[in-house]
């Protein structure tokens, strides 16, 4: 038995990570995920009123600052109802933080697919295409963001959230404007992404059809398939998803069988070596994320595609990229259902609890996020936040092994490898906090 | 400095918000074809974090992102303070870009005594202002607008003086206050309030802690996303080009007495309060009326 | 020097309506009545002050001005709360008793016929040179940490209401000493309301 330990660098992925692989006899045996850094978010919190949460823990994220925003409101509201207060958010103010929340998930794909997945697939296949990639994920970035802060002023680092809705009472000047955004990267998709038009993409339903994709998208998938990498990156096939939303309902999954959840029963523990907690459910890991999303949501194609790939990085590239079309989709619908009679925020700002708990959790770009938090006469006495990037990178517990380890287990080189590890969509910064 | 400058954009303790928030400059790439752009923490470079920690990667203009500490912030083994110290002695420009490199902003909340901007703490000088104040330009916020990078880099390429101010920040972007251009400003010169948050009328720096009117910055000319500010959608400007940020109670303006109890920028309070006493008299009905309301 | 005399004929003329105010009240005070008071013609009257309501308007600016000149001093001061008090409330009291037509006529016109001063001396206009001076010495004792931080107005209301109460009083003839006697323990009740 020969053993060989190499340690790489992972860089380019909202900060840095550093693997140690275990080869034994050339594959990989075991991996330690390090994140060096910790940057004490929830220690700066602390003391502090729980409405400066809203503006501090966006800034744990530079890519998803907007699905902390969103779970730290939700937090907040839940402890309101803890607290005592009674009241109900208009449709008006859930759809808008849909929406915002929907523009973010969308740039955070288009980036991952265009600055990351292709260069790091065509320098591993070694077939360059020349093109610049980068400037796809700039133009649909730039274009969906500016549908999002139409509504909540700005991105990234915005704070138009509030308990009992959102800051902002746009009119239909601005209703129209996003929706002429969202129709330009749904032209985008379409001529760009997948060759097809959205709504023919929508009603693919079979494995095979995926044939007549073409794009970015239909080459990556054709590279994944004749490469026979496409089933690779296989983890334990358990899936989460903590936050509810149109997506997909919260629950958990094991293959194909699905089962509720209880936010109580998710912890996190401290890891030998690395700065970053693992987050897990009932001492179990799962993966969090797009795919979870859709195993979760059933949706039909993706079941069709575990069929045969299981949740290999095939179904875990396909299940990220589909979502944008799903998600287009529904900031559609979203702009067309939106009232703009109904009030913005439904709450006094004068009239809060000062003595409560709460929990909010949220379907962030790259999995479910979740915020803690305790408030003693009105300051922070502690805040807690649980990052997708936790469930999915975490390392090895006693009982079992972390969901990207396992995923590169078996693997022969590290830069196979450290293209699995990308497939999750990896975000330091939001790991460590 | 060659044909092309060339710039490393360096990350310390950071969120990449304003990486990311430079990528969503709409001529980005047009921008950056005037650069030779050596390392960068999201897009592909001629240089990774490896050649960048061996202290071999040449450089004109060194972009720091992210608050500073001495000790204790490695990168590929080797302090990342060591690494910003080789290159900041040989690059031509020095920028600090946000809140957290210029004055030491959230993250310098975790250990404050630890924790500063590259050449500021808070407002204060650090021991590094001296060294590198020749080539220093402070572009503070949290995080920056694309459109105040693209201007400084355009400048430098094209070789022209831009003016700064006396904590090195330039007078073209931060000559304003953030309350210049608010959409709110009528409500603000007769002192009306908003009803609450989720109003487009009134004026949110009597209730709701807006502090546009003493922050440096041009969030209200130049729009974020080219679309709108934080003001113009009813969040309060929480002064995040300020040295002093993250100051408390975002959500609420700090009063004495009910009297705000910061003035905007320049303005004695004897010259605020006579002129707030005199405009809050006048009931005027516009100012009291909704927009417009849709009845459906 | 013609303006600066301008001024001062305006000064005698709002002088005399304050005292003919005080005595025969506000409605039954005409111009006429003034300006035989000064030895003016009513004609000439008319050409400082346009109306009687204007005239009434003028010497609500006149007296806030004179008294916030007063406070702004004390305001400059580098004195903490508590003196700052006592100073404030000897200048209203010493006001009261020097010119006891000037708070007379804020207490008894000014505050009794609104509708004289709808137009053009709505709210605070025709007297925040006074109000912008206690706005200043309570913003200046709560920044200090020597005051409660509250709303404007129950301050505001505890300060200026117990003094105008106490003027009222005196002007009624029903205080047994003379006002000055009251200053000390006056200014130590208002201390210890507003004190942190």
């Amino acid at each position: 038995m020969k053993k060989v330990r190499i340690k790489e660098l992972v860089e380019k992925i909202e900060g840095e990570a550093e693997l140690e692989f275990d080869f034994v006899d050339g594959v990989i045996d075991n991996v330690e995920i390090n994140f060096g850094f910790y940057r004490g978010i929830e220690e700066i919190l602390q003391g502090r009123d729980p409405m400066d949460a809203l503006v501090i823990t966006p800034r744990v994220c530079g890519i998803c600052n907007h699905a902390h925003l969103i779970a730290a409101v939700t937090a907040i509201e839940d402890g309101y109802k803890n607290g005592g207060l009674e009241f109900e958010l208009s449709n008006k103010a859930k759809y808008i933080r849909e929406f915002t929340l929907s523009c973010e998930l969308i740039q955070n794909h288009a980036k991952w697919f265009y600055i990351t997945i292709i260069p790091q697939l065509e320098a591993l296949l070694g077939v360059a295409s020349g093109q610049n990639h980068p400037l796809k994920a700039n133009y649909i970035s730039t274009t969906i963001t500016k549908a999002l802060a139409i509504f909540a002023g700005q991105w990234p680092h915005s704070s138009y959230v509030v308990p009992g809705g959102v800051t902002c009472d746009p009119t239909y000047l601005e209703v129209v404007q996003a929706d002429s955004l969202i129709d330009e990267v749904i032209r985008f998709f379409e001529q760009v992404v997948v060759g097809i038009d959205m709504q023919t993409y929508l009603g693919i339903d079979t494995y095979n059809q995926l044939n007549t994709l073409e794009g970015d998208f239909g080459r990556v998938l054709h590279l994944l398939r004749s490469s026979a990498l496409a089933t690779l990156g296989q983890s334990h096939d358990r899936f989460i998803v903590l936050g509810e939303s149109s997506l997909a309902p919260r629950g958990k999954a094991v293959a194909t069988t699905v089962s509720n959840v209880d936010l109580r029963y998710v912890a996190e523990s401290e890891q030998k070596g690395s700065k970053a907690k693992a987050a897990h459910y009932k001492g179990k890991f799962y993966e969090v994320g797009p795919l979870s999303r859709a195993m979760l949501a059933k949706r039909g194609l993706i079941k069709s595609l575990h069929k045969r790939h299981k949740d290999s990085i095939f179904s875990r590239i396909f299940a990220r990229i589909d979502e944008i079309a799903l998600l287009l989709q529904r900031a559609k619908q979203i702009l067309h259902l939106l009232s703009l009679d109904e009030p913005s925020c439904v709450l006094d700002m004068k009239k809060k609890p000062q003595n409560f708990s709460g929990s909010g959790a949220v379907e962030a770009a790259r999995g479910s996020l979740l915020h803690r938090l305790v408030v003693e006469d009105s300051k922070i006495k502690n805040y807690d936040i649980i990052t997708p990037t936790q469930w999915n990178l975490s390392c090895n517990s006693k009982e079992e092994t972390g969901i990207a380890i396992k995923a590169m287990q078996g693997l022969k080189g590290t830069d196979e490898a450290k293209f699995v590890f990308r497939t999750f969509d990896v975000c330091s910064v939001c790991t460590t906090q | 400095m060659g044909k092309k400058p060339k710039i490393i954009w360096l990350q310390s303790i950071t969120c990449n918000a304003n990486a990311h928030s430079f990528l969503n400059h709409p001529n980005l790439f047009s921008i950056l074809s005037h650069f030779s752009l050596q390392y960068h923490p999201v897009l592909e470079t001629s240089y990774g974090l490896k050649d960048l920690s061996e202290l071999k990667v040449p450089c004109d203009i060194l972009i720091i992102e992210g608050a500073i500490r001495e000790e204790g912030w490695k990168k590929n083994d080797i302090e990342v303070a060591q690494m910003i110290r080789h290159y900041a002695t040989r690059a031509s420009y020095i920028i600090t870009v946000g809140t957290c490199a210029t004055f030491g902003g959230i993250f310098k909340q975790k250990d404050p005594k630890k924790i500063s901007g590259f050449c500021f703490d808070n407002d204060k000088k650090t021991f590094r202002y001296d060294l590198y104040k020749e080539k220093l330009i402070s572009l503070p916020g949290c995080p920056i607008h694309p459109e105040w990078l693209s201007y400084l880099l355009l400048m430098i390429q094209s070789k022209k003086k831009i003016p700064l101010d006396g904590m090195h920040r330039p007078r073209e972007l931060y000559g304003y206050t953030v309350h210049n251009g608010c959409t709110r400003n009528e409500y603000f010169e007769w002192k009306v309030d908003t009803p609450g948050f989720g109003h487009k009328e009134g004026c949110l720096f009597y209730e709701q802690g807006c502090q546009a009117p003493y922050t440096h910055g041009s969030c209200n000319k130049i729009l974020w996303n080219d679309v709108s500010s934080k003001t113009r959608i009813g969040t309060p400007c929480f002064g995040c080009t300020e040295p002093n940020f993250p100051k408390q109670n975002f959500f609420q303006t700090e009063t004495n007495m009910g009297i705000p109890a910061q003035m905007p920028l320049g303005v004695p309070k004897r010259a605020y309060l006579m002129l707030a006493g005199v405009a809050k008299s006048f009931k005027i009905k516009r100012f009291s009326q909704t927009l417009l309301e849709y009845d459906e | 020097m013609r303006k600066e005399k301008k001024l001062l004929k305006k000064e005698t003329i709002m002088q005399a309506a304050l005292e003919l105010f005080a005595i025969n009240g506000f409605h039954r005070t005409t111009i006429p009545d003034i300006a035989t008071k000064i030895g003016m013609s009513v004609g000439n009257l008319y050409n400082y002050f346009s109306s009687k309501d204007i005239l009434a308007q003028e010497i609500i600016k006149y007296t806030s001005e004179v008294l916030g000149e007063k406070i702004k001093e004390v305001n400059q001061l580098d004195i903490g709360a508590k003196e700052k008090i006592h100073k404030i409330v000897t200048i209203y009291f010493e006001t009261a008793k020097e010119q006891p037509e000037m708070i007379e006529y804020f207490l008894r016109v000014y505050l009794s016929n609104r509708e004289v001063f709808a137009d053009g001396c709505e709210g605070m206009v025709c007297v925040s040179g006074f109000i912008t001076e206690i706005m200043i010495f309570f913003d200046d004792g709560v920044s200090k940490g020597e005051l409660r931080n509250q709303d404007f107005f129950s301050a505001f209301g505890l300060f200026m209401g117990y003094l105008g109460g106490m003027v009222f009083l005196k002007g009624e003839g029903v205080l047994p000493k003379d006002i000055s006697e009251y200053i000390d323990d006056i200014a130590r009740n208002i201390y210890y309301a507003l004190k942190v």
